[in-house]
């Protein structure tokens, strides 16, 4: 983790220069916040007010989660370092549009809880919280979180999706009927990625590249997440490397995937813009509480997660793989930090003969 | 937390060698024994458990069945009549309804699913040429999701009435599995939506079952009607 | 551990309490993991796999204690995994016969009882050294601590994971499982709680033990 992470309100001792100024957790959280929020407001004209009072739900139970956290443990709060809004939000966009919103709270209360917490807070979990959210709500409801609604579905502004309401620990009701009553044409309740694996159908790249398809709330607009994420990177908020390489190494994995084998795999426009690899690239990998801190390890880091997630999604039984790629290259990241620590100045290797 | 019994001060002598070799070839008898009567004494009470769940299972396919006859089918495709239920090759059971009738034949199949081998029964009519019955008898498939291909009631309406013809060693039309919604001919498995896997699994089962199987029960089909 | 060394000194006075609870071989002395993880998806299946530990336990402490005098230290353990194994095979018949159903559900495991370190860690630590009553009564009081600890964490896998209890239905046909609870990371997530909850009680017992004194 970067050292401006885990910054606390004693004196710093710090080496030269001394005039820069450190860039404070608050002043970084702030603005990947402002950076979630087109897509988060792209995200509600997709999919309606379901969509919105889910990311509600999410954002306002992780809160919760980590200020009952800190009471408990006698801590200050923390929830003023915007990081458990973005916990809430990411695991918000991540989940589709219509499960219900007990859910969602729930999944937010893992991930803030036994994701971060436990850990000691911000700074010392080990994984990207909002992803360990979403991984318990898959393992524990693979039905719901793998129901998906069409977008721009009528009325969609006036009208909860059915599944959003369900009582708490209570079955969703059914969708089906509700989405043949507001679908427009085109539009199916399966998102791109199912739509290959399991049925073999190609969705069309334009209405791919505009968002406008069924899958998690905040995953469908690629475009849009490439320029908050490039607006993060271009601020120096965040390393460009992490998801620089991630991208590269899935577009280059497709790309050996397509060429041998065109009918059955498709190719790297479609991987990039189908599931929520942009988002997770940008927006998850780029977590620097679970990534390499040497510029070495994180092209590697960003290469392992990349070549997985198509790894997953052409030959595992998941349609989308972008989750468990991220969690798995959280995991390999102390290692690759300690494979790539840089040379002391000075330093030989050590003679092998000896 | 306990107390280890101290190491050995001396090497074992010759005397204390025979000692334990003498120590465990006694308790290994007494083991020995005890396994033995116990197998013994439970031996008829196993194989009746055994017997009574094929036949359970046979009866809840064939609903209406009076008396029941195993047969097993030898690496060349020869047809023997079993006394028991234990054996080697492919079994399958006919059931005969209170007239002696033949009602119809239950067949063993397995197949790979999502996790290890699903195993199931299904219940076939010489007379048309259908599967009329499915029930897995064991299986590891994820809760919720593939386990449904157990209990989901759908998922069973599809092999009330299976076409399964075969002519000259293939079918007519292979049974497939295909995509939940989408069933439009007879030889059509609709799949649980969300158990894809576990579904097709258990359409490649049936496959190749009625492939290999329902031609010998056809060829021999004259001495199953007579039960012999 | 500091504290395990006066319940041990209890333990040759109360064998069996002392099993059931106060070293309760799963919550206290976290013995036996991999049936504990592995079979407690359902209540039956831990209250059988309980049972068929407790007696295999009792059974087989029975004949080590009868002969631990003539037991040369070299060959105790092959003794008594020897005699482990016999008790284990014993069982593996008794359950065929008393169920097919449960026979399957519990599969490896019962020949698994005999790698499970709680059988042999008591066998080393009590019935070698300890008269055959009191070790029958010790394997009796582990096992059937050990069988109340799957017990419940069973129930809370099973009320979770699946919405029963016994496989009678609990919450109505609206209820939404966490499937998550009866797949392997829930029998972790499980323990971990019930290990939690073990552990705040007994903090707040020797907290109690100390504003007394």
């Amino acid at each position: 983790m970067s050292s401006a992470r885990v910054a606390e309100r004693v004196l710093e001792v710090r080496t030269s220069p001394h005039a820069h100024n450190a860039m404070s957790v608050e002043k970084i959280m702030r603005n990947v916040v402002f950076a979630l929020l087109p897509i988060s407001a792209y995200a509600v004209w997709m999919f309606g007010i379901s969509a919105f009072f889910l990311l509600v739900t999410t954002t306002l139970a992780s809160l919760a989660t980590e200020s009952a956290a800190c009471r408990m443990s006698g801590k200050r709060s923390s929830i003023g370092d915007y990081s458990a809004v973005i916990t809430g939000l990411l695991l918000g966009l991540t989940l589709p549009p219509g499960l219900p919103l007990w859910m969602g709270a729930l999944g937010a209360f893992i991930a803030v809880g036994p994701g971060k917490m436990v850990f000691g807070g911000l700074g010392f979990n080990v994984f990207n919280p909002a992803l360990v959210g979403r991984a318990f709500l898959q393992a524990a409801f693979p039905v719901a979180i793998t129901a998906y609604t069409p977008a721009k579905a009528l009325g969609r502004f006036t009208e909860f999706i059915p599944s959003s309401l369900a009582w708490p620990f209570m079955k969703a009701a059914p969708v089906t009927e509700w989405m043949a009553r507001v679908r427009v044409d085109g539009f199916t309740g399966a998102t791109p990625l199912m739509l290959r694996k399991f049925d073999h159908i190609q969705t069309d790249p334009w209405s791919m590249f505009l968002g406008e398809r069924a899958g998690s709330t905040g995953e469908t607009a690629a475009l849009l997440i490439f320029v908050c994420g490039l607006y993060l990177i271009i601020r120096k908020f965040m390393d460009w490397r992490v998801p620089a390489a991630m991208l590269l190494s899935a577009i280059a994995v497709a790309e050996a995937f397509h060429l041998a084998d065109a009918a059955r795999y498709p190719g790297p426009l479609f991987v990039l813009l189908s599931g929520g690899l942009v988002l997770g690239a940008m927006f998850m990998a780029t977590d620097p509480v679970g990534s390499p801190v040497t510029p070495r390890g994180m092209w590697i880091y960003g290469i392992l997660m990349g070549a997985m997630t198509v790894l997953i999604r052409f030959l595992g039984g998941l349609a989308e793989g972008v989750m468990y790629a991220i969690l798995l290259g959280n995991a390999f990241s102390p290692l690759i930090d300690n494979l790539t620590q840089p040379k002391t100045y000075g330093e030989r290797r050590k003679a092998v003969a000896k | 937390m306990s107390q280890l019994i101290p190491p050995p001060e001396s090497a074992p002598s010759r005397e204390n060698s025979i000692r334990m070799v003498r120590l465990l070839g006694t308790v290994s008898l007494m083991c020995g024994v005890l396994i033995v009567g116990t197998n013994l004494a439970t031996r008829d009470r196993i194989r009746q458990n055994q017997e009574t769940i094929m036949r359970d299972s046979v009866a809840e396919l064939l609903p209406g069945v009076k008396k029941q006859v195993v047969y097993s089918i030898a690496a060349k495709g020869e047809l023997k009549v079993m006394n028991g239920i234990e054996g080697e090759g492919q079994r399958f059971f006919a059931g005969y309804d209170a007239q002696g009738k033949l009602a119809g034949v239950v067949i063993e199949a397995g197949e790979r699913g999502y996790a290890d081998v699903i195993s199931a029964l299904y219940s076939y009519s010489p007379a048309t040429q259908t599967i009329i019955g499915f029930k897995v008898v064991d299986m590891r498939e994820t809760p919720g999701l593939g386990d449904r291909v157990r209990s989901d009631e759908g998922f069973l309406a599809n092999f009330k009435q299976l076409d399964a013809r075969v002519e000259n060693g293939k079918e007519v039309h292979p049974i497939v599995t295909v995509k939940h919604g989408a069933k439009k001919n007879p030889w059509e498995i609709d799949a649980i939506s969300g158990a894809t896997i576990s579904s097709r699994a258990v359409g490649r089962m049936l496959q190749k079952s009625v492939e290999n199987v329902t031609p010998v029960i056809q060829k021999n089909l004259d001495r199953i009607e007579r039960g012999q | 551990m500091t504290e395990t060394k006066p319940s041990v000194i209890n333990a040759e006075n109360t064998p069996f309490i002392n099993g059931l609870w106060r070293q309760n071989p799963v919550f206290v002395m976290v013995l036996g993991m991999c049936p504990t993880l592995a079979i407690t998806n359902s209540v039956r299946n831990a209250v059988s796999m309980g049972l068929a530990t407790t007696f295999v336990m009792a059974v087989s402490y029975g004949m080590i204690s009868a002969i631990r005098n003539l037991i040369p230290k070299q060959v105790r353990i092959a003794t008594f995994i020897a005699i482990i194994a016999c008790a284990v095979t014993v069982v593996d018949f008794l359950v065929k016969a008393i169920s097919i159903p449960i026979y399957l559900a519990l599969g490896a495991y019962i020949p698994l009882i005999v790698s499970n370190c709680l059988t042999l860690e008591r066998a080393e630590a009590y019935a070698c050294k300890q008269p055959v009553v009191k070790s029958m009564l010790d394997g009796l009081g582990m096992g059937l601590g050990f069988a109340f600890a799957l017990t419940c964490l069973g129930i809370v896998r099973e009320v979770l994971g699946a919405g029963t209890f016994l496989g009678f239905h609990l919450f109505g046909p609206h209820f939404e499982p966490l499937v998550l609870f009866l797949l392997p990371p829930g029998g972790f997530i499980a323990l971990a709680i019930l290990l939690l909850a073990f552990a705040y009680r007994k903090e707040r017992q020797l907290k109690k033990a100390e504003a007394q004194s």
